[in-house]
Protein backbone atom coordinates (compact mmCIF):
# COMPACT_ATOMS: atom_id res chain seq x y z
CA UNK A 1 0.00 0.00 0.00
CA UNK A 2 1.14 3.81 -0.23
CA UNK A 3 2.84 5.27 2.54
CA UNK A 4 5.17 8.04 1.52
CA UNK A 5 8.66 7.85 3.05
CA UNK A 6 7.86 10.83 4.58
CA UNK A 7 5.56 9.80 6.87
CA UNK A 8 7.86 7.08 7.51
CA UNK A 9 10.19 8.74 8.78
CA UNK A 10 7.27 10.57 10.95
CA UNK A 11 6.30 7.46 12.09
CA UNK A 12 10.00 6.52 13.21
CA UNK A 13 10.44 9.93 14.93
CA UNK A 14 7.36 9.41 16.84
CA UNK A 15 8.52 6.15 17.75
CA UNK A 16 11.86 6.94 19.03
CA UNK A 17 10.87 9.49 20.91
CA UNK A 18 7.94 7.53 22.54
CA UNK A 19 10.55 4.91 23.37
CA UNK A 20 13.56 7.65 24.59
CA UNK A 21 10.38 9.41 26.72
CA UNK A 22 9.11 6.18 27.88
CA UNK A 23 12.52 4.66 29.12
CA UNK A 24 13.40 8.17 31.01
CA UNK A 25 12.01 7.80 34.16
CA UNK A 26 14.68 5.25 35.86
CA UNK A 27 13.72 3.51 38.95
CA UNK A 28 15.28 4.10 42.40
CA UNK A 29 15.15 0.55 43.12
CA UNK A 30 15.97 -2.45 41.09
CA UNK A 31 12.69 -4.52 41.77
CA UNK A 32 11.40 -7.60 39.39
CA UNK A 33 8.75 -6.34 37.40
CA UNK A 34 4.94 -8.40 37.22
CA UNK A 35 4.64 -11.65 35.21
CA UNK A 36 2.33 -11.79 32.68
CA UNK A 37 0.35 -13.98 35.83
CA UNK A 38 0.75 -10.62 38.18
CA UNK A 39 -1.28 -12.42 40.81
CA UNK A 40 2.19 -14.88 41.91
CA UNK A 41 5.44 -13.76 41.04
CA UNK A 42 7.27 -16.87 41.94
CA UNK A 43 11.02 -15.07 41.09
CA UNK A 44 12.88 -18.02 43.39
CA UNK A 45 10.84 -21.09 42.09
CA UNK A 46 9.21 -22.27 46.07
CA UNK A 47 5.62 -22.59 44.92
CA UNK A 48 3.40 -25.91 43.41
CA UNK A 49 1.23 -25.13 40.37
CA UNK A 50 -1.18 -26.17 43.04
CA UNK A 51 -0.63 -22.68 44.79
CA UNK A 52 -0.10 -20.58 41.99
CA UNK A 53 -3.81 -21.68 40.69
CA UNK A 54 -5.45 -21.59 43.56
CA UNK A 55 -3.60 -17.94 44.45
CA UNK A 56 -4.81 -16.90 40.43
CA UNK A 57 -8.13 -18.09 40.38
CA UNK A 58 -9.31 -16.55 43.75
CA UNK A 59 -7.24 -13.17 43.18
CA UNK A 60 -10.04 -13.08 39.41
CA UNK A 61 -12.86 -13.93 41.78
CA UNK A 62 -11.98 -11.35 44.48
CA UNK A 63 -11.06 -8.86 41.92
CA UNK A 64 -14.03 -9.27 40.12
CA UNK A 65 -16.25 -8.28 43.20
CA UNK A 66 -14.35 -6.27 44.64
CA UNK A 67 -11.44 -4.66 42.94
CA UNK A 68 -9.19 -5.13 45.47
CA UNK A 69 -5.95 -7.80 44.42
CA UNK A 70 -3.90 -9.84 46.95
CA UNK A 71 -0.50 -10.45 45.35
CA UNK A 72 2.21 -12.94 46.29
CA UNK A 73 6.12 -12.10 45.30
CA UNK A 74 8.93 -14.64 46.37
CA UNK A 75 12.27 -12.89 44.96
CA UNK A 76 15.83 -14.97 45.64
CA UNK A 77 17.62 -11.67 47.62
CA UNK A 78 16.62 -7.86 47.91
CA UNK A 79 19.56 -7.30 46.39
CA UNK A 80 20.65 -5.53 49.08
CA UNK A 81 17.90 -2.85 49.67
CA UNK A 82 15.46 -3.59 52.94
CA UNK A 83 12.68 -5.46 53.32
CA UNK A 84 10.11 -1.99 53.76
CA UNK A 85 11.35 -0.20 50.86
CA UNK A 86 11.52 -3.01 48.50
CA UNK A 87 7.63 -3.97 49.29
CA UNK A 88 6.74 -0.56 49.14
CA UNK A 89 8.62 0.00 45.73
CA UNK A 90 7.16 -2.95 44.50
CA UNK A 91 3.55 -2.33 45.50
CA UNK A 92 3.92 0.64 43.54
CA UNK A 93 5.29 -0.24 40.34
CA UNK A 94 3.18 -3.02 40.62
CA UNK A 95 -0.16 -0.68 41.34
CA UNK A 96 -1.77 -3.46 43.56
CA UNK A 97 -5.20 -3.16 44.05
CA UNK A 98 -7.95 -0.40 42.65
CA UNK A 99 -6.18 3.09 41.70
CA UNK A 100 -9.15 4.73 43.98
CA UNK A 101 -9.95 2.75 46.80
CA UNK A 102 -5.87 1.50 47.22
CA UNK A 103 -7.57 -2.05 48.57
CA UNK A 104 -4.48 -4.09 47.65
CA UNK A 105 -1.69 -6.69 49.71
CA UNK A 106 1.12 -7.72 48.79
CA UNK A 107 2.61 -10.61 50.48
CA UNK A 108 6.61 -10.95 50.23
CA UNK A 109 9.06 -13.80 50.70
CA UNK A 110 13.02 -12.80 50.50
CA UNK A 111 14.64 -16.18 50.38
CA UNK A 112 18.20 -15.49 51.30
CA UNK A 113 17.42 -12.97 53.40
CA UNK A 114 14.82 -15.20 55.15
CA UNK A 115 12.50 -12.18 55.86
CA UNK A 116 8.68 -11.92 54.87
CA UNK A 117 6.58 -8.74 54.50
CA UNK A 118 2.65 -7.72 54.44
CA UNK A 119 2.39 -4.67 53.04
CA UNK A 120 -1.30 -3.62 53.12
CA UNK A 121 -2.55 -0.42 50.84
CA UNK A 122 -4.26 1.74 52.25
CA UNK A 123 -7.48 1.08 51.72
CA UNK A 124 -7.24 -1.65 53.55
CA UNK A 125 -5.56 -0.61 56.38
CA UNK A 126 -8.43 -0.26 58.44
CA UNK A 127 -9.44 -3.82 58.18
CA UNK A 128 -5.87 -4.97 58.70
CA UNK A 129 -3.89 -3.08 60.97
CA UNK A 130 0.09 -3.73 61.36
CA UNK A 131 -0.69 -5.65 64.29
CA UNK A 132 -3.37 -7.90 62.88
CA UNK A 133 -0.86 -8.33 60.25
CA UNK A 134 2.27 -9.37 62.40
CA UNK A 135 -0.65 -12.09 63.85
CA UNK A 136 -1.53 -13.38 61.02
CA UNK A 137 2.16 -14.58 59.92
CA UNK A 138 3.20 -15.50 63.54
CA UNK A 139 -0.28 -17.84 63.26
CA UNK A 140 -0.69 -18.76 60.03
CA UNK A 141 2.89 -18.09 57.86
CA UNK A 142 5.87 -17.80 59.74
CA UNK A 143 5.56 -21.71 61.64
CA UNK A 144 5.46 -22.98 58.00
CA UNK A 145 8.42 -20.92 56.76
CA UNK A 146 10.64 -21.98 59.15
CA UNK A 147 10.14 -25.86 58.41
CA UNK A 148 11.01 -24.12 54.97
CA UNK A 149 7.34 -25.48 53.95
CA UNK A 150 6.86 -22.69 51.61
CA UNK A 151 3.53 -23.93 50.30
CA UNK A 152 1.51 -24.00 53.08
CA UNK A 153 2.70 -21.31 54.47
CA UNK A 154 1.73 -18.79 51.75
CA UNK A 155 -1.12 -20.86 51.20
CA UNK A 156 -2.70 -20.43 54.70
CA UNK A 157 -1.77 -16.72 54.77
CA UNK A 158 -2.94 -15.71 51.76
CA UNK A 159 -6.48 -17.74 52.77
CA UNK A 160 -6.53 -15.77 56.47
CA UNK A 161 -5.74 -12.33 54.49
CA UNK A 162 -8.31 -13.21 51.89
CA UNK A 163 -11.28 -14.36 54.17
CA UNK A 164 -11.00 -11.09 56.17
CA UNK A 165 -11.16 -8.96 52.92
CA UNK A 166 -13.82 -11.07 51.34
CA UNK A 167 -16.00 -10.75 54.89
CA UNK A 168 -15.29 -6.79 54.97
CA UNK A 169 -16.56 -6.23 51.62
CA UNK A 170 -19.42 -9.07 52.22
CA UNK A 171 -18.92 -11.45 49.04
CA UNK A 172 -17.90 -15.01 48.73
CA UNK A 173 -14.88 -15.84 47.37
CA UNK A 174 -14.84 -18.96 44.99
CA UNK A 175 -11.84 -20.19 42.75
CA UNK A 176 -13.34 -20.04 39.42
CA UNK A 177 -11.15 -20.67 35.84
CA UNK A 178 -8.89 -17.88 35.26
CA UNK A 179 -9.77 -16.22 32.25
CA UNK A 180 -6.81 -14.08 30.70
CA UNK A 181 -9.07 -11.44 29.30
CA UNK A 182 -7.89 -8.03 30.91
CA UNK A 183 -6.35 -5.39 28.70
CA UNK A 184 -2.66 -4.23 29.74
CA UNK A 185 -1.89 -0.92 29.85
CA UNK A 186 1.57 -1.14 27.69
CA UNK A 187 2.83 -0.58 24.74
CA UNK A 188 0.69 -2.64 22.67
CA UNK A 189 -2.41 -0.57 23.42
CA UNK A 190 0.07 2.84 23.74
CA UNK A 191 0.78 2.06 19.74
CA UNK A 192 -3.37 1.09 18.81
CA UNK A 193 -4.09 4.84 20.79
CA UNK A 194 -1.32 5.89 18.16
CA UNK A 195 -2.40 4.29 14.78
CA UNK A 196 -5.99 5.51 15.74
CA UNK A 197 -4.38 8.94 16.15
CA UNK A 198 -2.54 8.79 12.39
CA UNK A 199 -5.68 7.64 11.05
CA UNK A 200 -8.01 10.40 12.32
CA UNK A 201 -5.05 13.10 11.41
CA UNK A 202 -5.18 11.56 7.90
CA UNK A 203 -8.97 11.58 7.75
CA UNK A 204 -9.36 15.78 9.20
CA UNK A 205 -6.30 16.24 6.44
CA UNK A 206 -8.60 14.26 3.38
CA UNK A 207 -11.47 16.07 4.39
CA UNK A 208 -10.49 19.24 3.95
CA UNK A 209 -9.53 18.53 0.42
CA UNK A 210 -13.66 17.40 0.14
CA UNK A 211 -15.07 20.94 1.98
CA UNK A 212 -16.36 23.74 -0.85
CA UNK A 213 -13.73 25.89 -1.05
CA UNK A 214 -15.77 28.74 0.64
CA UNK A 215 -15.70 27.25 3.70
CA UNK A 216 -12.46 25.55 3.68
CA UNK A 217 -10.69 27.74 5.84
CA UNK A 218 -12.87 28.24 8.46
CA UNK A 219 -13.24 24.53 8.39
CA UNK A 220 -9.69 24.20 8.38
CA UNK A 221 -9.36 25.90 11.43
CA UNK A 222 -12.26 24.47 13.14
CA UNK A 223 -11.19 20.92 12.37
CA UNK A 224 -7.50 21.68 13.91
CA UNK A 225 -8.50 23.37 16.99
CA UNK A 226 -11.08 20.70 17.99
CA UNK A 227 -8.96 17.77 17.16
CA UNK A 228 -5.59 19.42 18.18
CA UNK A 229 -7.21 20.04 21.53
CA UNK A 230 -8.76 16.10 21.99
CA UNK A 231 -5.14 14.89 20.65
CA UNK A 232 -3.38 17.18 23.23
CA UNK A 233 -5.47 15.89 25.87
CA UNK A 234 -4.75 11.97 25.04
CA UNK A 235 -1.49 12.39 24.64
CA UNK A 236 -0.48 14.38 27.34
CA UNK A 237 -2.04 11.38 29.98
CA UNK A 238 -0.03 9.25 27.48
CA UNK A 239 3.22 11.27 28.16
CA UNK A 240 2.69 12.82 30.82
CA UNK A 241 5.19 15.55 29.34
CA UNK A 242 4.14 18.80 28.27
CA UNK A 243 6.85 19.63 25.98
CA UNK A 244 6.77 16.18 24.54
CA UNK A 245 3.16 16.17 23.47
CA UNK A 246 3.62 19.30 22.51
CA UNK A 247 6.16 18.13 19.66
CA UNK A 248 4.00 15.10 18.43
CA UNK A 249 1.18 17.33 17.97
CA UNK A 250 3.49 19.75 15.92
CA UNK A 251 4.42 16.77 13.94
CA UNK A 252 1.12 15.27 14.23
CA UNK A 253 -0.28 18.79 12.68
CA UNK A 254 2.23 18.81 9.86
CA UNK A 255 2.03 15.23 8.66
CA UNK A 256 -1.56 16.01 8.45
CA UNK A 257 -0.97 18.87 5.72
CA UNK A 258 1.99 17.11 4.04
CA UNK A 259 1.69 15.21 0.74
CA UNK A 260 -1.28 16.93 0.23
CA UNK A 261 -0.68 18.89 -3.24
CA UNK A 262 -1.07 15.83 -5.39
CA UNK A 263 -3.67 14.00 -3.85
CA UNK A 264 -7.08 14.56 -4.28
CA UNK A 265 -8.52 13.16 -0.82
CA UNK A 266 -8.18 10.11 1.08
CA UNK A 267 -6.44 7.28 0.11
CA UNK A 268 -5.89 3.76 1.66
CA UNK A 269 -3.42 2.75 4.50
CA UNK A 270 -1.74 -0.14 4.76
CA UNK A 271 1.30 -1.58 6.67
CA UNK A 272 0.92 -0.94 10.74
CA UNK A 273 -1.45 -2.53 13.18
CA UNK A 274 -0.81 -1.68 16.65
CA UNK A 275 -2.44 -3.87 19.65
CA UNK A 276 -0.36 -6.87 20.53
CA UNK A 277 -1.52 -6.79 24.39
CA UNK A 278 -0.64 -9.91 25.41
CA UNK A 279 -3.00 -11.84 27.84
CA UNK A 280 -2.67 -11.91 31.92
CA UNK A 281 -2.93 -9.82 33.89
CA UNK A 282 -2.16 -6.65 35.94
CA UNK A 283 -2.72 -4.24 38.46
CA UNK A 284 -5.21 -1.78 39.24
CA UNK A 285 -3.02 1.02 40.14
CA UNK A 286 -3.28 0.87 43.73
CA UNK A 287 -0.75 2.38 46.38
CA UNK A 288 0.55 1.93 49.76
CA UNK A 289 1.73 4.04 52.47
CA UNK A 290 3.89 1.33 54.25
CA UNK A 291 1.27 -0.12 56.14
CA UNK A 292 1.90 -3.78 57.68
CA UNK A 293 4.30 -5.39 59.44
CA UNK A 294 7.18 -7.47 58.67
CA UNK A 295 9.43 -10.97 60.41
CA UNK A 296 11.98 -13.09 60.16
CA UNK A 297 11.75 -16.78 59.87
CA UNK B 1 -4.33 24.62 -0.97
CA UNK B 2 -3.38 28.31 -0.48
CA UNK B 3 -0.12 29.92 0.54
CA UNK B 4 -1.98 32.27 3.39
CA UNK B 5 -4.02 29.70 4.37
CA UNK B 6 -1.34 27.37 5.38
CA UNK B 7 0.47 30.60 7.28
CA UNK B 8 -3.10 31.48 8.87
CA UNK B 9 -3.05 27.50 10.06
CA UNK B 10 0.72 27.81 11.08
CA UNK B 11 -0.36 30.74 13.15
CA UNK B 12 -3.18 29.30 15.06
CA UNK B 13 -1.16 26.40 15.99
CA UNK B 14 2.11 28.54 17.26
CA UNK B 15 -0.11 30.39 19.10
CA UNK B 16 -2.36 26.87 20.46
CA UNK B 17 0.97 26.03 21.63
CA UNK B 18 2.46 29.00 23.37
CA UNK B 19 -0.44 29.81 25.05
CA UNK B 20 -0.49 25.56 25.96
CA UNK B 21 2.93 25.74 27.23
CA UNK B 22 2.00 28.64 29.68
CA UNK B 23 -1.49 27.27 30.92
CA UNK B 24 0.14 24.05 31.38
CA UNK B 25 3.46 25.29 33.16
CA UNK B 26 1.23 27.27 35.49
CA UNK B 27 -0.71 24.47 36.45
CA UNK B 28 1.97 22.19 36.57
CA UNK B 29 3.10 24.52 39.41
CA UNK B 30 -0.37 24.91 41.19
CA UNK B 31 -0.15 20.29 41.05
CA UNK B 32 3.18 20.38 42.56
CA UNK B 33 2.75 23.08 45.64
CA UNK B 34 -0.09 20.79 46.40
CA UNK B 35 1.33 17.66 46.46
CA UNK B 36 4.28 19.37 48.74
CA UNK B 37 1.27 20.13 50.69
CA UNK B 38 -0.81 16.89 50.53
CA UNK B 39 2.70 14.66 51.37
CA UNK B 40 3.24 17.64 54.21
CA UNK B 41 -0.07 17.13 55.50
CA UNK B 42 0.47 12.86 55.00
CA UNK B 43 3.71 13.23 57.06
CA UNK B 44 2.44 15.38 59.69
CA UNK B 45 -0.36 12.17 60.06
CA UNK B 46 1.97 9.92 60.62
CA UNK B 47 3.76 11.89 63.09
CA UNK B 48 1.03 12.69 64.92
CA UNK B 49 0.11 8.56 64.42
CA UNK B 50 3.95 7.60 66.16
CA UNK B 51 3.22 9.83 68.80
CA UNK B 52 -0.31 8.43 69.67
CA UNK B 53 1.08 4.79 69.92
CA UNK B 54 3.78 6.06 72.05
CA UNK B 55 1.55 6.32 75.49
CA UNK B 56 0.39 2.52 74.91
CA UNK B 57 3.61 1.16 74.71
CA UNK B 58 4.95 2.99 77.70
CA UNK B 59 2.26 2.08 79.58
CA UNK B 60 2.71 -1.86 78.60
CA UNK B 61 6.22 -1.45 79.27
CA UNK B 62 6.02 -0.21 82.67
CA UNK B 63 3.39 -2.77 83.67
CA UNK B 64 6.16 -5.72 82.82
CA UNK B 65 9.06 -3.46 84.41
CA UNK B 66 10.57 -2.22 86.77
CA UNK B 67 13.95 0.01 87.10
CA UNK B 68 13.72 1.39 83.69
CA UNK B 69 12.38 4.92 84.13
CA UNK B 70 15.82 6.43 82.57
CA UNK B 71 14.83 4.97 79.38
CA UNK B 72 10.84 5.76 79.38
CA UNK B 73 11.66 9.35 80.94
CA UNK B 74 13.77 9.93 77.65
CA UNK B 75 10.99 8.75 75.05
CA UNK B 76 8.60 10.69 77.32
CA UNK B 77 10.40 13.64 76.72
CA UNK B 78 11.59 12.94 73.30
CA UNK B 79 7.29 12.57 72.27
CA UNK B 80 6.70 16.11 74.29
CA UNK B 81 8.96 17.84 71.93
CA UNK B 82 7.50 15.88 68.90
CA UNK B 83 3.98 16.61 69.60
CA UNK B 84 5.30 20.44 70.68
CA UNK B 85 7.43 21.17 67.80
CA UNK B 86 6.21 24.02 65.48
CA UNK B 87 8.38 23.71 62.50
CA UNK B 88 9.28 20.78 60.09
CA UNK B 89 13.13 21.28 61.57
CA UNK B 90 11.90 20.77 65.10
CA UNK B 91 9.79 17.79 64.47
CA UNK B 92 12.49 15.94 62.12
CA UNK B 93 15.24 16.46 65.51
CA UNK B 94 12.38 14.85 67.84
CA UNK B 95 11.42 12.15 65.55
CA UNK B 96 14.62 11.29 65.44
CA UNK B 97 15.10 11.25 69.47
CA UNK B 98 12.06 9.05 69.85
CA UNK B 99 13.94 7.06 67.29
CA UNK B 100 17.06 6.92 69.51
CA UNK B 101 15.41 6.63 72.86
CA UNK B 102 12.90 3.98 71.58
CA UNK B 103 15.85 1.89 70.21
CA UNK B 104 17.19 1.77 73.76
CA UNK B 105 13.66 0.48 74.89
CA UNK B 106 14.16 -1.93 72.60
CA UNK B 107 17.37 -2.83 73.52
CA UNK B 108 16.31 -2.89 77.32
CA UNK B 109 12.97 -4.70 76.33
CA UNK B 110 15.54 -7.93 75.68
CA UNK B 111 15.47 -8.49 79.28
CA UNK B 112 11.87 -9.05 79.90
CA UNK B 113 11.09 -12.04 77.80
CA UNK B 114 7.52 -12.25 79.56
CA UNK B 115 7.23 -8.57 77.94
CA UNK B 116 8.26 -9.53 75.04
CA UNK B 117 6.10 -12.54 73.97
CA UNK B 118 3.27 -10.55 75.40
CA UNK B 119 0.25 -10.49 72.49
CA UNK B 120 -0.34 -6.42 73.64
CA UNK B 121 3.41 -5.78 72.74
CA UNK B 122 3.88 -7.58 69.89
CA UNK B 123 0.92 -6.00 68.66
CA UNK B 124 2.42 -2.25 69.75
CA UNK B 125 5.43 -3.12 67.92
CA UNK B 126 4.27 -3.66 65.24
CA UNK B 127 2.21 -0.86 65.32
CA UNK B 128 4.61 0.68 65.71
CA UNK B 129 7.16 -0.79 63.59
CA UNK B 130 4.67 -0.02 60.74
CA UNK B 131 3.95 3.39 61.50
CA UNK B 132 7.89 4.41 61.73
CA UNK B 133 7.88 2.69 58.04
CA UNK B 134 4.99 4.77 57.01
CA UNK B 135 7.04 7.91 58.21
CA UNK B 136 10.02 6.67 56.15
CA UNK B 137 7.86 6.51 53.04
CA UNK B 138 5.90 9.69 53.99
CA UNK B 139 9.17 11.28 54.81
CA UNK B 140 10.84 10.41 50.83
CA UNK B 141 7.36 11.01 49.02
CA UNK B 142 7.49 14.76 50.92
CA UNK B 143 10.84 15.30 50.15
CA UNK B 144 10.28 13.79 46.26
CA UNK B 145 7.57 16.57 46.14
CA UNK B 146 9.74 19.31 47.24
CA UNK B 147 12.66 18.46 44.80
CA UNK B 148 10.04 17.88 42.10
CA UNK B 149 8.49 21.77 43.02
CA UNK B 150 12.14 23.18 43.95
CA UNK B 151 13.71 21.74 40.41
CA UNK B 152 10.71 23.85 38.37
CA UNK B 153 10.85 26.56 40.29
CA UNK B 154 15.27 27.10 39.64
CA UNK B 155 14.80 25.50 36.01
CA UNK B 156 13.73 28.12 32.86
CA UNK B 157 11.26 28.69 31.77
CA UNK B 158 9.29 27.51 34.72
CA UNK B 159 11.69 29.68 36.78
CA UNK B 160 9.99 32.57 35.03
CA UNK B 161 6.31 31.66 35.73
CA UNK B 162 7.31 30.51 39.45
CA UNK B 163 8.84 34.83 40.01
CA UNK B 164 5.64 36.34 38.23
CA UNK B 165 3.28 33.99 40.87
CA UNK B 166 5.31 33.68 43.70
CA UNK B 167 6.01 30.18 43.93
CA UNK B 168 8.32 29.89 46.96
CA UNK B 169 11.06 26.57 47.45
CA UNK B 170 9.51 24.23 49.91
CA UNK B 171 12.01 23.10 52.84
CA UNK B 172 12.98 19.18 53.12
CA UNK B 173 12.44 17.24 55.85
CA UNK B 174 15.86 15.68 57.08
CA UNK B 175 16.31 12.35 58.86
CA UNK B 176 19.32 11.05 60.21
CA UNK B 177 21.41 8.21 59.16
CA UNK B 178 20.40 6.02 62.05
CA UNK B 179 16.58 6.53 61.76
CA UNK B 180 16.78 4.99 58.11
CA UNK B 181 16.77 2.02 59.57
CA UNK B 182 13.18 0.75 60.73
CA UNK B 183 13.62 -1.17 63.93
CA UNK B 184 11.59 -5.02 63.21
CA UNK B 185 10.76 -7.21 65.68
CA UNK B 186 11.99 -10.71 65.79
CA UNK B 187 10.65 -12.82 67.81
CA UNK B 188 13.02 -16.20 67.52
Amino acid sequence: MLISSKKKIIIKVLLIFFIIFNLLPIKSLAIVSPTAEFYVNDYANLLSEETKEYIINTNVSLHNQTGAQIVVVTVENLEGNSLEDYATELFRSFGIGDKSKNNGVLLLLALEEREFRVEVGYGLEGILPDGKTGRIQDEYIIPYLKENNWNDGIKNGFSAILNIVAEEYGVEVNAQAAIAGESKNDFGSYLGIFVIFYFLSDMIGAGMYKVNKKWKIFAIILFGIVAEFLIFVVLKNIFSSTMMTLLCLIIFTISCFSNRRTRGGWYGHGGSSGGFSGGGFSGGGGSSGGGGSSRSF
Amino acid sequence: MKKSSIILIVVVVVIVAIAGLLISGYNGMVSKKEAVDSSLGNLNVMLQRRADLVPNLVNTVKGYTSHEDEVIDKITDARAKLVGASNLEEKSEANNELTNSLNALMVVVENYPDLKSSANFTQLSDELAGTENRIAVARKDYNDAVRTLNTSIKRFPTNILAGMFGFDEAEYFEADEGSQEVPSVNFE
